[in-house]
């Protein structure tokens, strides 16, 4: 606004409704170029209307979206998006899936492959790239979808709890394999989850939204945890511990908040 | 592999048992004067006839003549079915418009419309697949407009977030899913382009199987009949033979 934008992504005084429903009301969001923000909040918060929000695959009912400095009309093209669920092109193969960006964008097919073909074993995937994702297990899909949403190297990646299908060796692995790469290019990156544990292991700050409906920001913690993180140990060191007592105080009434109105 | 295929054997020879029972019975019936040969002929005689026609090359042209209707009106009828089905799902709400009436006209017995197509057509082979199409057509349609309208909305929402343009979604996402729908009705849609074609032969022509059939009926010719339908059916099975390895090579990416 100012010229001195240094936000990726501002929300600002967001509300969505869809029809009577309120998801989020009234939120504030600034998320620094460069940083790894974590969302939490209970179930039915309106974490995802809030990455669908900065995606632009949704528009806000009230407020506006700026996307370096810029306010988003339509989709937002210079972020990438990993979904919960299972969102592979199921026709094609691993090398097309992963291809399929730079293709979208004109790059010619030879050099798309080749660039697939790099990034295939970037993520472990050697020797799968002819096979369709229906033959690959959960984890191997992961990376597929992890490679398919990097190649086209965005400037912010949106994650919508990524991992949670996961079994939890496989997911702190695909964590630590996301960290790699996001320290080897640094991106905007804001990782919705519900699991506390792993928003403080990735994060730079971690946001905590109230039960829904009409969900808002009820406060924003940075964490202070040295890098490069190990994320094997990390979750038995004093400092995490401390910070994830002291975030989960407040998350708890809003978990028990959710549960209260469910039932 | 070996195991399979000597667990298998049992119920292949129970099979080629049951059907040789079967014609056995029937052939020993005949012999035996408890059926009617004019009426039941015998396999002996339908084998002899088939024969006769394979060795004379009388039946060639025939099977020729039926092929090429089911073939030309599959094709027809699987590319309009693809296109409207597809224009439809896109335009909903002349899609709403029209559906009354496309439900209407599906839920129409296709044989009553052959003697008009008779009239309309000719006696060629444009009437059958006139027929054939309107068979075709609306499992083709059907399947591709659920094909179209089943596309998870994430993995729309994934290739659009991965920078496809309308076309490309069309054309990377939207018609493989409705593809998936056509392929696996293929093996229904060409049998009955078979069915509909040797119906159109059978209700007047001058040629193919249907025709064979009923030329036979004519003449009380029950042997020729009964290999006109054996005949007919072998061919059925071979081409769905066909179809089904087609179909999973198409559709290899399903697990």
């Amino acid at each position: 606004m100012h010229g001195t934008e240094s936000a990726a992504i501002r929300l600002d005084n967001v509300t969505k409704r869809f029809a009577a429903y309120t998801a989020i009301q009234g939120i504030d969001l600034e998320v620094r170029a460069g940083a790894f923000v974590s969302v939490v909040g209970p179930s039915g918060c309106g974490k995802s209307t809030l990455l669908n929000l900065a995606a632009g695959l949704i528009a806000p009912s009230e407020g506006a979206v700026f996307v370096f400095g810029q306010s988003l009309y339509g989709l937002n093209r210079r972020a990438g998006f990993m979904f919960q669920q299972d969102a592979l092109l199921a026709w094609k193969t691993v090398l097309g899936n992963i291809a399929a960006g730079l293709r979208f964008r004109g790059v010619h097919a030879r050099e798309a492959e080749a660039r697939a073909r790099e990034w295939i074993a970037r993520v472990g995937l050697r020797g799968f790239s002819d096979a369709f994702p229906s033959q690959l297990s959960g984890g191997m899909r992961k990376r597929v979808a992890m490679a398919q949403s990097w190649i086209v190297d965005p400037d912010i990646l949106l994650m919508d709890e990524p991992f949670s299908a996961l079994d939890v060796h496989t997911r702190l692995r695909m964590e630590s394999e996301l960290l790699e790469l996001w320290t080897a290019s640094p991106k905007t990156v804001l990782f919705v989850t519900h699991d506390l544990e792993e928003a403080l292991a990735l994060a730079d700050e971690v946001v905590v939204l109230s039960a829904g409906p009409a969900s808002r920001v009820v406060n924003r913690y940075g964490i202070d945890l040295p890098r490069p993180r190990h994320l094997i140990d990390i979750r038995t060191e004093p400092r995490f511990a401390d910070l994830y007592r002291h975030i989960w105080a407040q998350l708890k009434e809003e978990v028990l908040r959710s549960y209260e109105r469910a039932s | 592999m070996n195991e399979r295929a000597s667990r298998r054997l049992p119920i292949a020879v129970w099979q080629a048992l049951l059907g040789a029972a079967l014609l056995g019975s029937w052939q020993a019936l005949v012999n035996a004067g408890k059926l009617d040969k004019f009426f039941f002929s015998r396999p002996s005689d339908v084998a002899a006839r088939i024969v006769e026609w394979l060795k004379t090359g009388f039946i060639w042209p025939h099977l020729a003549v039926t092929l090429e209707e089911a073939a030309l009106a599959f094709t027809i009828g699987a590319a309009s079915g693809v296109v409207c089905g597809f224009g439809l799902a896109r335009a909903p709400r002349l899609g709403a418009l029209v559906d009354p009436y496309i439900r209407l006209l599906n839920a129409l017995p296709r044989v009553v419309l052959a003697p008009i197509f008779l009239l309309w057509f000719g006696l060629g082979i444009w009437s059958k697949i006139a027929l054939g199409v309107t068979v075709v057509f609306f499992i083709v349609f059907f399947n591709t407009h659920q094909g179209v309208r089943d596309v998870d909305p994430v993995v729309v929402n994934n290739a659009r977030m991965l920078g496809a343009s309308e076309w490309q979604l069309v054309r990377h996402v939207l018609i493989p899913s409705a593809l998936t729908w056509v392929f696996s009705s293929l093996h229904i849609s060409i049998g009955f382009a078979m069915i509909a074609v040797v119906v159109g032969e059978y209700l007047g022509s001058a040629r193919g199987v249907g025709y064979l059939i009923s030329q036979a009926e004519g003449v009380f010719d029950t042997t020729g009949v009964f290999a006109g339908m054996a005949v007919l059916s072998a061919v059925v099975l071979l081409v769905g033979w066909g179809v089904n390895r087609l179909e999973r090579w198409l559709l290899r990416w399903k697990a």
